[in-house]
């Protein structure tokens, strides 16, 4: 039967999946999915990732569908999710690729150039890296090196002690050194040091600065450069920086016209002076430190005293110089001179004289010592137990019943301080070398009498004597016309004792000395002419020994004898004075004048009472000296007529 | 150290002891003597502790300003020790009592006397004018004179009469004991010494004569 148009409808079957049955018999069927959902599920299957395994993945799709219709079901995610997101990123790459065309072909807004460094670049890394390993390779062998060396050394210096054959190794040598530095030095062990003193703090100092030296093994190779001259110890002692170098004390005592004198004490140190060589001997290293520390002592005891004392005449402490007058016009100044030793080589001006008071300052250090040596002993008897307490004096004091005034004057002798103790030398040197020039100059000058000096062999240094003895040449058998002075030199002054035991007191003025030996000289002239007359027979007629007539001198006084002939006729007259001099006058009586009528009514003697008095030039008459001359005067007078 | 006499001033009745000093003291700087300063001179009694009954031994010690170091020991007998001030130390300790023992020395009590004054230089001279003073009681007045020049008594004894004279009168007839007995020797402090003790005796036996009155 065919009729018009038979719809043939073709159908999917309508099995839908049963999803329950429920109890009574109704089916809950799956609804189909809709053509979107279909469509989603297709899509899904697509992996837009892989390219060819598109199609592979396609036909397993198909055999997946029913697990993907599972995954279909979770509920979280957007199926499109993932399909979008890889569209947004083709979608992208899209983009840059046209943009990358696009400045390749309109070159408005940027152009490609072609980089050129991309080819370096690989290789300045690589370069880096190569420097990097280069140094630290260096520093590397550097390292290695030095260990080499020390090692080298080492084995040299074991080597050396093995290969020395027979003799002490220098092991013992450094022992034996040490041995003998003990013998002189204190030394004690302190952890791994070996530690000195050399201050004089067990001999009774009190200085605040301590000398502590270290000894140590010499460690460094004997060096060829300084040639085989320097001798190398196996001990080696290093002293503190401040005791280096040496130093000494410098007295100096000058004359300034005026006040103080404080520009011209400059430090004037020899240079050179004060060098000891690093490799000296620890002897002389060590004698030369503690000849610092004891300088230091001195000075700082003695500027400390140089304040605070309170005398007369200020004391000026300047960095380290102690300047005082010691007289007026006398400058005393005391002066530390220490030198490193490290200092240049370039001498400084030597302007004058040093004038060193060595003497003084050797009885300097001597004080100190004698300090120090107080200080630690005391005047027996005292219990061992006691090592301070009063003198012998003072504890004698009690026992002898001493006033208070005796008492008195011991606490001031014992209470000296340094200081006052060398300007009282000081004082003493200068008097003496004033008196010394003084008695020296005037024998030269004076030839007439003959001027000696006997000084004593026994001083101290703060008293001289001196005798003074005034003779004529070849009369000294006379011992009667002798003048002769003793002059006991102090501290302050001078007291002089005249033949006849009167005393006087110079001041330290240098002219009244001079003053003196002169005045002596006059007299010594006349007290010749008194004894020569009595020898040869002459009469004195008066004898003045401080003559009030005639002009005046200029200090002490003149004197004068007259001297008669034994025959009445000639009459000598003698005056000697220190500043008038000496004059020699004669009378010659007129009796020759006289009428021979008158000679018998008139005696002899009273003829010598006229005449004048004339004065004869000494200078004309030969003779050395006024004895001789006299003599030969008296002599030629006397003949017989 | 010179010669030192020590005579006692008497105090007339109805005077006081100060006013006796006092016009010494005027007689003195009319003189034209200068004051220098005080002195004193103490004495201290101590009394040997014989346990076996033996005779007790006085000891003297006194301390006189003009030696200052120094400290006099003075036994019954006469025997003198001059010794340094340190040495009361030693009696003190002599006199303490140790373990129940008794010390050696028991110090007499009450029987401390002293002169004390102002003392006067006069050129050559030196004169002291001290009231004599037992516990803060007055006893009476003493002089003492000392020329300093001289140290040999019989030399100088005319000359400290009539200085002595002038100003103090009679009383200065006879040199005391320990001057007359050392005419031609060195005189020395601890004859001085003796003399004050000498005083101080006479005083304190005055005092026991006369309380029982």
């Amino acid at each position: 039967m065919a009729q018009s148009g038979v719809t043939v409808s073709i159908e999917a079957v309508h099995e839908n999946q049963i999803q329950e049955v429920s109890l009574d018999g109704h089916e809950t069927v799956i609804p189909p999915l809709s053509m979107s959902e279909c469509l989603a599920k297709s899509a899904q299957k697509i992996d837009f990732g892989e390219e060819d395994e598109g199609i592979e993945g396609k036909q397993t799709s198909e055999e997946g569908t029913t697990e993907k219709e599972e995954s279909a079901f979770q509920p979280s995610l957007w199926p499109w999710d993932s399909v979008r997101n890889k569209l947004k990123t083709s979608l992208t790459e899209i983009g840059v690729l046209l943009d990358v065309l696009n400045i390749a072909k309109e070159k408005k807004y940027m152009a490609i150039v072609q980089v050129q460094q991309d080819t370096s670049e690989p290789k300045s890394a690589l370069q880096l890296l190569a420097k990097k390993k280069a140094i630290s390779l260096q520093s590397i062998c550097g390292g290695l090196n030095t260990a080499a060396s020390v090692l080298i050394s080492g084995a040299e210096r074991l080597k050396r002690s093995q290969e020395e054959k027979g003799g002490v190794s220098s092991h013992d040598k450094f022992h034996i050194e040490l041995l003998k530095l003990r013998q002189n030095w204190r030394l004690k062990k302190v952890g791994n040091s070996i530690i000195g003193d050399l201050s004089y703090r067990s001999a009774g100092s009190r200085f605040w600065q301590g000398g502590t030296f270290e000894v140590t093994k010499t460690t460094s190779l004997p060096s060829d450069q300084e040639g085989s001259t320097a001798q190398q110890y196996p001990l080696q002692v290093v002293i503190p920086s401040e005791l280096e170098g040496s130093s000494y004390l410098q007295l100096e005592i000058k004359s300034v016209p005026d006040s103080m004198d404080l520009m011209s004490v400059t430090l004037q140190v020899p240079d050179g002076f004060g060098r000891t060589p690093l490799n000296a001997h620890w002897q002389s290293r060590l004698d030369t430190a503690q000849n610092v520390l004891f300088c230091k002592e001195l000075f700082a005891q003695l500027a400390r005293e140089a304040v605070q004392l309170k005398s007369n005449v200020p004391h000026v402490v300047v960095s380290n110089q102690i300047i005082t007058n010691i007289f007026p016009g006398v400058q005393l100044s005391i002066v530390l001179c220490h030198s490193t030793g490290k200092g240049d080589k370039k001498t400084g001006p030597h302007s004058g004289k040093m004038d060193h008071k060595h003497v003084l300052e050797h009885s300097l250090h001597q004080l100190l010592r004698e300090v120090h040596h107080r200080t630690l002993h005391l005047a027996a008897p005292h219990p061992v137990t006691a090592p301070f307490g009063m003198s012998k004096r003072r504890r004698l004091a009690g026992p002898t019943a001493m006033s208070r005034s005796d008492l008195k004057e011991m606490s001031d002798r014992s209470g000296e301080t340094l200081l006052e103790q060398i300007i009282k030398q000081a004082r003493h040197e200068v008097l003496r070398q004033r008196t010394m020039s003084v008695i020296d100059r005037l024998a030269g000058e004076i030839p007439d009498p003959q001027i000696m000096a006997h000084w004593s062999c026994l001083n101290s240094p703060l008293q001289s004597n001196v005798k003074i003895i005034i003779t004529s040449n070849g009369y000294e058998g006379m011992r009667v016309t002798w003048q002769s002075l003793d002059l006991e030199i102090g501290v302050d002054g001078i007291l002089v004792t005249t033949k006849d035991r009167r005393t006087l007191k110079l001041s330290f003025q240098e002219k009244e000395v001079e003053d003196i030996i002169r005045w002596q000289v006059s007299q010594h002239h006349i007290a010749l002419s008194q004894n020569l007359a009595r020898l040869i027979g002459w009469q004195v007629l008066s004898y003045n020994g401080c003559s009030g007539v005639g002009e005046m001198e200029g200090f002490a006084c003149a004197s004068s004898i007259q001297l008669v002939a034994p025959n009445n006729d000639r009459m000598l007259s003698v005056r000697s004075g220190p500043t008038s001099g000496l004059h020699v006058f004669l009378k010659i009586d007129s009796s020759g004048n006289l009428d021979p009528s008158l000679s018998s009514l008139v005696d002899p003697k009273w003829l010598n009472l006229g005449g004048t008095f004339r004065e004869l030039d000494l200078e004309q008459i030969e003779g050395r000296n006024l004895a001789t001359k006299l003599e030969l005067i008296m002599a030629m007078v006397n003949k017989k007529r | 150290m010179g010669v030192v006499c020590v005579y006692t001033f008497p105090v007339p009745e109805g005077k006081s002891g100060q006013q006796v000093v006092d016009s010494l003291q005027r007689q003195l700087e009319l003189l034209g003597a200068v004051k220098t300063a005080n002195f004193s001179v103490d004495c201290e009694t101590y009394q040997s502790n014989n346990p076996t009954g033996a005779a007790q031994r006085i000891l003297h010690v006194l301390h006189n300003s003009e030696q200052p170091a120094s400290c006099f020991a003075i036994l019954d007998n006469g025997t003198t020790l001059v010794a340094d001030v340190l040495f009361e130390v030693l009696v003190a300790k002599l006199t303490q009592s140790k373990s129940g023992k008794d010390g050696y020395y028991e110090r007499r009590k009450g029987l401390k006397i002293e002169s004390k004054g102002p003392r006067f230089e006069l050129s050559d001279f030196i004169v002291k004018i001290g009231s004599v003073s037992m516990a803060s009681n007055f006893k009476g007045i003493l002089v003492e004179v000392e020329y300093c020049p001289c140290a040999i008594p019989g030399e100088c004894w005319e000359l400290m009469k009539e200085m002595m004279q002038s100003f103090m009168g009679t009383v200065v007839e006879n040199p005391p004991m320990a001057v007359k007995n050392k005419k031609d020797q060195f005189y020395t402090p601890s004859d001085t010494v003796a003399q004050y003790l000498e005083h101080f005796n006479n005083f304190r036996k005055a005092v026991v004569n006369q309380s029982p009155r």
